[in-house]
């Protein structure tokens, strides 16, 4: 058996290209992060003016959760798919076509944001400062929707091309069950496309029109709403790639087999079929959307928790499985007989922890009325970066310490020093969360620059409002620190001179409960699709219905007659064809 | 298909955590009586002069609650880039032991209307009317009590100076309509 | 690290097949979460938030 690197090496480097485009995001990210912490806290704010406060604000958004998730996602799910099915893309022109084309969007949408820093000269007037929401009727450079409109037509054809190597696979082996990665890959795709289908037409049809000039308005709750569709379904697309780490690789990591195949198969289909229907609670408090709507809403996320409560037992009881092989006794005590020395597996472990809180947070923000206690305060700003800024972000380093030798051919550099910066990181967002989550119960809203008001005094139930901002840039600046201990050592790793030189190939143990085990009905994918698009249809034609009659006065007659007679129908034909197409 | 019966059981509990979730907000609503921001303020164009036309903003003339019978009141709010009218010029003015109905729009982009340290707390967006409804109790003392108001949703550059007060005024000091 | 960490690299001293696999240990660990969360809920609904007035009626 072969290394990854030197059995695949095209597919490898679309895949070290994929990683590499994420790392670079994550760089400006973090760097925007680190200015971010410290201006707002009030700890340095001359570098920055509170006017482009809001530009390193976007920038900070974009990086993190589009570009270093979404890149990261095509580059471990290329593998996922040609490693689970042991075979090469069916054309790597396309591969390389998907993989230009999110770099080509990634470019036209960064160059908008970055032109917020000029004030004169050729570049004025192109600007995006409108935060990754980009809420009409803030205005971006019609460049910015563009580039977003393109990147993520680069990963409808990823998508494409993977599902031509499963249906390649699957002519060659008509008798076999869908192996687990592809699986996984397969669903977390048709999730996507679903998904993503509401941003796009928000982009497509409303807002690059509008900054084009076209129209002279568009109905804010409208692409909101559209918005939303995407902008929660967009967390599990983060979220998906790393359930595959926590479901594959750590239970290899920990010397145990996964406990059960079919229950991980259910966890993803039911993240297939509850992730779109969700979006609106994002607008609890959002006027134009009927209190019924809104605990649908509810409804449908709570029942979400469920894949994830599922995945907590079935991957901690495959760790304890590994732990036990390993000589581990007792209720707790097989703990201590965790491969803790393993970045890889100690990161990872890290990062399901503090998932397990951020879902305590991500529980409050699904109470429908507890929202008016939390919403577009810090509290919220602390989920999220506890979730995506940890559960997913540290879990892809940690993994990237054992994917990177796979893709490569050469070993990471220092085991200990991949210990220590995901050690730091975890510490940091600690303080950094916790204080986030405190700050947002007293009060202290999100997304400004300065959240000190002459007329508003906090009332800081749990600590001072300064101690809470001390930990805020206290936890920013270790986290700063563990990025900068994660790029070192991705530079030191490529030069090949680590405690072990090149790579030993290794394989994904066999789970304890196999696919064998699972119901065929598992595997029928477009059965799940066709339940998502009914309770997608449940959840969302009426609230769409209501705020476009309700607000095509103000739009002017004949457009929102356009919308409703054109528009609704072209979208639900749509959704209807993709059905039919799927698998 | 074999399902291990520690996971059935997780499984159970599971299902009792998102029920006794649901059951919660249920009873908020039910029990408690807590509202939802929802359609009821109804839409209106996005520009000043068709705002100022509307009924309940028209009725606004200063930074007074408007009277309207027993101890309910009315206020309606402009969140515009970057204040309130009323509410930052001025503070905002309720009596004591009074229902409040804040109706809320805004004529340019979407701003966020959150009274700091309360439950009151509403997205302000361009062509829909937020109505909301709070209940503020007889006050402790003879001091007037004052409530920070903030925009919390990015409105654009100068967002970080939005901010507003609503003040709580003392029955015997309440000049408004009683 | 040692060559010894090298040369047991998974530190398997024993193969448990599936039906030899109780996970008593990530059952104890869970009840205590389910634990937490629910006394968490109560807490943060009840005292936080109810007691967090004026609420939208």
């Amino acid at each position: 058996m072969e290394v990854f690197a030197n059995e695949y090496p095209d597919e490898a480097w679309v895949v070290r290209a994929a990683l590499g485009s994420a790392f670079v995001a994550l760089a400006i990210g973090g760097l925007m992060g680190l200015i971010q912490t410290l201006h707002r806290t009030g700890f340095y704010d001359s570098l920055i003016s509170n006017a482009d406060y809001y530009t390193v604000l976007t920038l900070h958004g974009v990086a993190m959760v589009l570009l270093f998730t979404i890149f990261f996602l095509v580059g471990f799910f290329q593998w996922a798919i040609t490693d689970s099915l042991g075979r090469k893309s069916e054309d790597i022109r396309i591969t390389k076509l998907w993989y230009g084309m999110m770099v080509l969007g990634s470019a036209m949408s960064a160059v908008t944001i970055l032109g917020g820093f000029v004030d004169s000269g050729s570049l004025s007037g192109v600007e995006a400062d409108v935060l990754y929401t980009f809420y009409a009727p803030l205005e971006a450079h019609p460049l910015y929707y563009m580039g977003l409109a393109v990147f993520i037509i680069g990963t409808w054809i990823a998508g494409f091309d993977w599902f031509r190597s499963w249906w390649a696979w699957k002519k060659e082996n008509p008798d076999e069950r869908m192996p687990l990665r592809t699986f996984m890959v397969l669903t977390t795709m048709l999730m996507w496309y679903l998904a993503s289908l509401g941003v796009a037409i928000s982009v497509v049809f409303f807002l690059i029109p509008w900054s084009l000039g076209i129209f002279d308005s568009v109905n804010s709750l409208l692409t909101r709403t559209l918005f939303w569709f995407f902008g929660h379904p967009v967390v599990y697309f983060w979220l998906m790639p790393v359930y595959m780490m926590w479901y594959v690789i750590m239970p290899k990591l920990a010397g145990g087999r996964l406990f059960s195949d079919p229950l991980a198969r259910i966890v993803f289909v039911l993240f297939l079929v509850l992730s779109v229907p969700t979006g609106i609670h994002h607008q609890y408090v959002d006027p134009g959307i009927a209190e019924g709507f809104k605990f649908l809403a509810m409804t449908n996320t709570m029942f979400l928790l469920l894949p994830s409560l599922l995945t907590a037992f079935t991957v901690v009881a495959s760790i304890e499985h590994g732990a036990r092989q390993r000589g581990g006794e007792g209720y707790f005590g097989w703990l201590t007989a965790l491969p803790w020395g393993k970045p890889a597996f100690t990161g990872m472990t890290l990062a399901g922890l503090m998932f397990a809180a951020a879902g305590f947070s991500g529980m409050i923000n699904a109470g429908m009325s507890i929202n008016y206690l939390v919403h577009n305060t810090l509290w919220v700003v602390g989920h999220f970066h506890m979730t995506v800024g940890t559960a997913v972000a540290l879990s892809i380093m940690a993994a990237t310490y054992w994917f990177l030798p796979k893709i490569t051919g050469r070993e990471i550099f220092s085991r200990r020093l991949g210990l220590a910066q995901v050690l730091l990181w975890f510490i940091g967002m600690v303080l950094m969360g916790n204080a986030m989550h405190r700050a947002g119960l007293a009060g202290v809203p999100r997304r400004t620059a300065d959240p000190t008001y002459d007329q508003v005094i906090y009332d800081g139930a749990y600590g001072a409002i300064g101690e809470l901002r001390f930990q805020i840039a206290l936890g920013g600046v270790l986290l700063s620190l563990s990025l900068v201990l994660f790029f070192a050592h991705l530079v030191l790793s490529s030069f090949d001179i680590g405690e072990r030189a090149a790579a030993t190939p290794d394989s994904i143990p066999a789970p304890l409960s196999g696919p064998e085990q699972a119901p065929k009905v598992l595997d029928n994918i477009r059965l799940w699709t066709s339940i998502a698009v009914v309770l997608i249809l449940i959840t969302y034609i009426l609230p769409l219905a209501s705020i476009v009659t309700d607000g095509g006065g103000w739009l002017g007659d004949s457009y929102g007659v356009i919308v409703a007679e054109y528009v609704l129908p072209a979208v639900s034909s749509t959704i209807d064809i993709f059905v039919g197409v799927v698998a | 298909m074999e399902i291990h019966r520690y996971e059935k059981l997780w499984f159970g509990l599971s299902l009792l955590l998102i029920v006794g979730f649901i059951g919660t907000i249920t009873y908020g609503a039910v029990g408690a009586g807590v509202q939802m921001v929802s359609d009821d303020g109804g839409t209106v164009e996005p520009s000043f002069s068709t705002i100022n036309e509307n009924e309940k903003f028209a009725q606004q003339e200063d930074n007074q609650a408007v009277h309207v019978e027993g101890n309910e009141y009315e206020v309606a709010v402009i969140a515009q880039r970057f204040s309130f009218q009323p509410g930052t010029g001025s503070p905002i003015q309720v009596p004591e032991d009074s229902r409040v109905t804040f109706y809320v729009t805004s004529p340019d982009v979407i701003h966020g209307f959150s009274v700091v340290g309360t439950n009151a707390n509403t997205m302000v967006i361009p062509g829909q009317i937020a109505e909301i409804t709070v209940e503020f109790d007889e006050l402790d003392s003879d001091e007037p009590k004052e409530y920070g108001v903030v925009c919390h949703e990015f409105c654009g550059a100068g967002h970080e100076e939005m901010a507003g007060q609503i003040q709580v005024v003392p029955e015997d000091q309440w000049e408004g309509d009683a | 690290m040692s060559s010894e960490t090298e040369t047991t690299e998974d530190g398997i001293v024993r193969e448990i097949g599936h039906d030899e696999f109780d996970p008593v240990g990530t059952l104890a660990l869970i009840l205590i979460y389910f634990v937490i969360i629910g006394g968490l809920w109560a807490f943060m609904y009840f005292v936080e938030f109810l007691g967090n007035g004026p609420t939208v009626v």
